[in-house]
């Protein structure tokens, strides 16, 4: 939904109190140009710590789409967890470092508990951390994808994103509890997930991956709607390998055959229900599938 | 009169026929097919797939996904067909607590009757859906080699998904009495029954009366359609290696698509000289961008991969017919039965063998539950003529010195019977005899099954022959074996009767059936739910479109605001009790979503 663009002048003429600073957040376009400025820095290569963004452009960026369901949200999250270009390492803020700078994670914050050994936990694609390189507070190199709100700040300044390789997380726990009242489920799932693989048996974890596994999964299904609706594919045979889809939707696609419910899709994906859920609600979204 | 459904209990693929009108018929799926894949799976949620559905997720869930359960049912632990499925399978096979074989999915372990009865369970369900009533009894067939114990097992299978079966038959023979119904042969006939999973060539004679004599039967149990496929795969995949540099092999997802296709591509061979393998996105190439599989495949290229297959299948039948002491001129129809005999290169080769066109009078995935739908039939109803005798499937005997097999009732003899043989002691003063008692064709006593063994002691002391032991061999007419073994010098005597065992004790039997009963009420009143969710969702879809303009038309009169109101709430109610899914609940809103419809309909047309 587009923001009205009397919001957007108040926003940017008035100082932030926490009030309005919290519910301003998901529009307030940034005081500069990040695309350009992400260009910027990542042609200059590794820029002087503690060089600051530009100065503040007279005008604001032209109002943009701003991503507020959830499901979109995913949709965009999902989009940019799939992108397996080479990381870029640069030690200057970039929009995605930007982006994250909300998140608690920086490695100054004190622990709240012991954390277990998840950090630096890495995709198994992913190439070696750099071994002598103490990370940058805001550009360390991470294995995590960007969380539901970072997606959508991505999708809406319309860059690619970087590629998300290695992060050391300080407190996944909090990270993980943060992440769920914020309304990141994924996020907070995917961490959740990452600690259930080093301790599978700590309640809390299991109880907040099995809540944001219910909360998802009611979006999803809600998006969906009766799973004894049979989805069945738009886009002619011929036009489908031109479709910008993965091979896991690949999958999911070849398994709509016009007869089998979505019900008999989820069953025989083989892959966990919350995924292929995802994945054919994003395909009906790009509307490479219609329900009926 | 009661139904007798006929069932092909396959290792691939099942299906299920009855007599309809005279003419026996098989029952299709819901989904419209004819054949049901003997497949079993448990999703991740813990519910129970079977049939079509089971196998489309079959390698994405292989862990999870039993398969050709039919080479495991009956054997025991040791067997080397077990050992062999536990080196093969995908499936965690262990052994029972009665050296039987369980399958473990999902942490739980079945018994291979229990898999094998939801299977059967399925196929019940299918004929009770296509007749509108319940069936009980069914006459279920089994290979010609299968021992007592595989039978007893798949007549366990058939009592735990509710029936009663009341006849177990070769599956030749059923072919055979599909081919022969109403038509009074007398002849020699060969099944070469090549399915999914296995290969069997079978030498019947039929006779007058109805008889049909299996003289002999061979195969191979790892031998089918499903080689055929794993060398389309092997092709597929080795092509895309040398184009892209990836073995998708390593992707399950990408194996599950190569699997659907090599199987459709091999069907689609048998009658078009090429096709296309088409999977767009079948794996990522790292590089943030999905890849595609499209190569043509043609008949010649398949018949090259098969051809050793093929081969295997050629030499059996010539083993067999050696066996039997039969020339080929003894066989007056070669009768194909199995889905790979669509294929014309192995019509060409059985032609070849058998210097003779083949019968293509039945048909290769349906004659077997035709035939079995025939007998059972026969079996309920007096006015049919034709005779089906019980015969014992194997040879019984006694194992003799030197580890010998002496045989005392021949493989297919009518029952009930009974045969004597004498014999006498082997060794010098010997005071005990031990009567080891065993089922098979091999001379050789290792090579045949055990089925049980006894000691008839206080013979007197005596050079060796002296002591003359006459042994008896009784199966009365439930198929139950009895063996005595009488001293006739002093008419000591002693006896063992031996039953055919499954591997299940009767407590877990019953078990297993209260269990089959629960799943199926829990199942029709999941079905029952499903179907009156979607009548009330339609009647709320189609109230809610004529909603604008039943209020258009009531706000430009003085009437008809209360039915809106009423209407209102009417869907709210439905609502509700769909979102609770209460199915009573839901059965009471309907009446009313069906009234509203019907007057808003009424009022719309009235307008117009």
């Amino acid at each position: 939904m587009p923001e009205p663009p009397n919001r957007k002048a108040r926003a940017k003429s008035a100082p932030p109190t926490q009030e309005n600073r919290d519910s301003d957040r998901p529009t307030l376009s940034p005081p500069f140009d990040v695309e350009a400025f992400a260009r910027a820095t990542a042609a200059a290569g590794a820029a002087p710590a503690g060089e600051g963004p530009p100065t503040v452009r007279a005008e604001v960026r032209a109002e943009q789409v701003t991503l507020t369901n959830e499901v979109e949200l995913e949709i965009a999250r999902a989009k940019s967890k799939r992108r397996t270009t080479p990381p870029r390492r640069a030690n200057t803020p970039t929009a995605l470092s930007m982006a994250n700078s909300r998140v608690p994670s920086a490695t100054n914050v004190p622990a709240a508990r012991p954390a277990p050994a998840v950090g630096a936990v890495r995709s198994p694609a992913a190439p070696p951390p750099p071994a002598a390189t103490p990370p940058a507070a805001d550009a360390e190199p991470r294995s995590m994808s960007p969380s539901s709100i970072e997606a959508a700040v991505l999708g809406a300044i319309g860059s690619p994103a970087p590629e998300i390789t290695e992060r050391t997380i300080e407190d996944p726990i909090a990270e993980m509890r943060t992440r769920f009242s914020l309304g990141d489920y994924s996020g907070a799932l995917e961490v959740a997930e990452l600690l259930l693989a080093e301790d599978p048996a700590d309640a809390e974890v299991i109880d907040c991956a099995d809540k944001c596994r219910t909360v998802l999964e009611g979006m999803y299904a809600a998006r969906l709607g009766s799973l004894e609706q049979v989805p069945a594919v738009i886009v002619q045979r011929t036009q489908l390998r031109w479709l910008s889809i993965d091979h896991r939707a690949g999958f999911v696609l070849s398994l709509i055959d016009g007869s089998s419910s979505l019900e008999m899709i989820l069953d025989v994906s083989g892959m966990p229900r919350l995924d292929a859920m995802r994945i054919l609600v994003e395909l009906i979204a790009q509307r490479i599938v219609a329900l009926r | 009169m009661e139904r007798v459904i006929g069932i092909d209990l396959g290792t691939t693929n099942s299906c299920v026929a009855i007599l309809e009108n005279g003419s026996p018929t098989v029952i299709p799926n819901r989904g419209g097919y004819k054949t049901t894949p003997s497949m079993v799976a448990i999703t991740e949620a813990g519910k129970r797939l079977v049939g079509h559905i089971a196998k489309r997720q079959a390698i994405t869930n292989a862990e999870n996904t039993v398969y050709a359960a039919k080479r495991l049912i009956g054997r025991k632990w040791n067997s080397p067909q077990v050992k062999n499925a536990v080196a093969t399978s995908s499936y965690r096979i262990v052994q029972g607590p009665h050296t039987d074989v369980r399958i473990v999915l999902r942490d739980k372990d079945y018994s291979v009757s229990e898999v094998s009865a939801m299977v059967l369970q399925e196929m019940k369900v299918i004929a009770e859906d296509y007749l509108g009533e319940t069936v009980s009894k069914a006459v279920i067939t089994v290979p010609a080699y299968f021992n007592d114990n595989q039978r007893q097992a798949t007549k366990d299978a058939g009592e735990i998904a509710g029936l009663d079966v009341i006849r177990i038959i070769n599956e030749p023979t059923a072919a055979a009495l599909s081919y022969g119904f109403g038509k009074n042969y007398e002849k020699t006939i060969a099944v070469y029954d090549f399915g999914g999973g296995t290969f069997d060539i079978s030498i019947l004679e039929i006779g007058a009366n109805g008889v049909f004599k299996v003289v002999a039967t061979a195969g191979d149990t790892f031998l089918g359609g499903e080689d055929v496929d794993a060398r389309i795969i092997d092709w597929l995949v080795q092509g895309f290696k040398e184009e892209h540099g990836i073995d998708l092999r390593q992707d399950r997802m990408a194996l599950q698509r190569l699997k659907d296709a090599a199987e459709k591509a091999k069907c689609e061979l048998s009658s078009v000289r090429e096709t296309e393998v088409n999977l767009p996105f079948i794996i990522s190439s790292g590089r943030n961008e999905a890849l595609h599989l499209q190569r043509t495949i043609d008949r010649k290229t398949i018949e090259d991969l098969s051809a050793d297959l093929i081969e295997r299948t050629i030499d059996i039948c010539r083993q067999t017919l050696a066996d039997a002491r039969l020339e080929k001129e003894d066989i007056e129809e070669a009768i194909l039965v199995g889905g790979m005999t669509r294929m014309p290169k192995i019509q060409q080769a059985v032609a070849d063998f058998f210097e003779r066109e083949p019968c293509k009078g039945v048909h290769p995935d349906e004659s077997v539950a035709l035939g079995a739908g025939i007998q059972g039939s026969a079996l309920i109803d007096d006015k049919q003529d034709m005779v089906l005798l019980d015969v014992t499937p194997h040879a019984l005997g006694i194992m003799t010195q030197g580890g010998y097999f002496e045989e005392l009732i021949p493989q297919n003899t009518t029952v009930p019977t009974h045969r004597t043989k004498i014999f006498t002691t082997s060794r010098e003063n010997q005071t005990a005899v031990k009567i080891v008692v065993m089922q098979g064709e091999s001379e050789r006593a290792e090579d045949n099954e055990l089925l049980g063994e006894f000691i008839l002691t206080g013979l007197r002391r005596a050079q060796k022959g002296a002591i003359e032991i006459e042994v008896t061999f009784e199966i009365n007419a439930d198929g139950i074996v009895s063996v005595h073994a009488k001293d006739l010098e002093t008419a000591k005597e002693q006896s063992i009767e031996v039953t055919a065992s499954s591997g299940l004790t009767r407590d877990e039997i019953k078990d297993m059936i209260d269990g089959a009963k629960d799943y199926m009420v829990e199942r029709r009143s999941t079905e029952e739910l499903e179907a009156t969710k979607q009548e009330a969702e339609r009647l709320i879809g189609e109230i809610e479109r004529l909603f604008p303009q039943v209020e258009q038309i009531v706000a430009a009169s003085d009437f008809g605001r209360d039915a809106i109101e009423k209407a209102r709430a009417i869907l709210g109610k439905a609502r509700q009790a769909i979102a609770k899914r209460e199915v009573v609940a839901i059965k009471a809103e309907v009446e009313g979503l069906s009234r509203t419809h019907r007057m808003f309909k009424g009022v719309v047309a009235k307008t117009h």
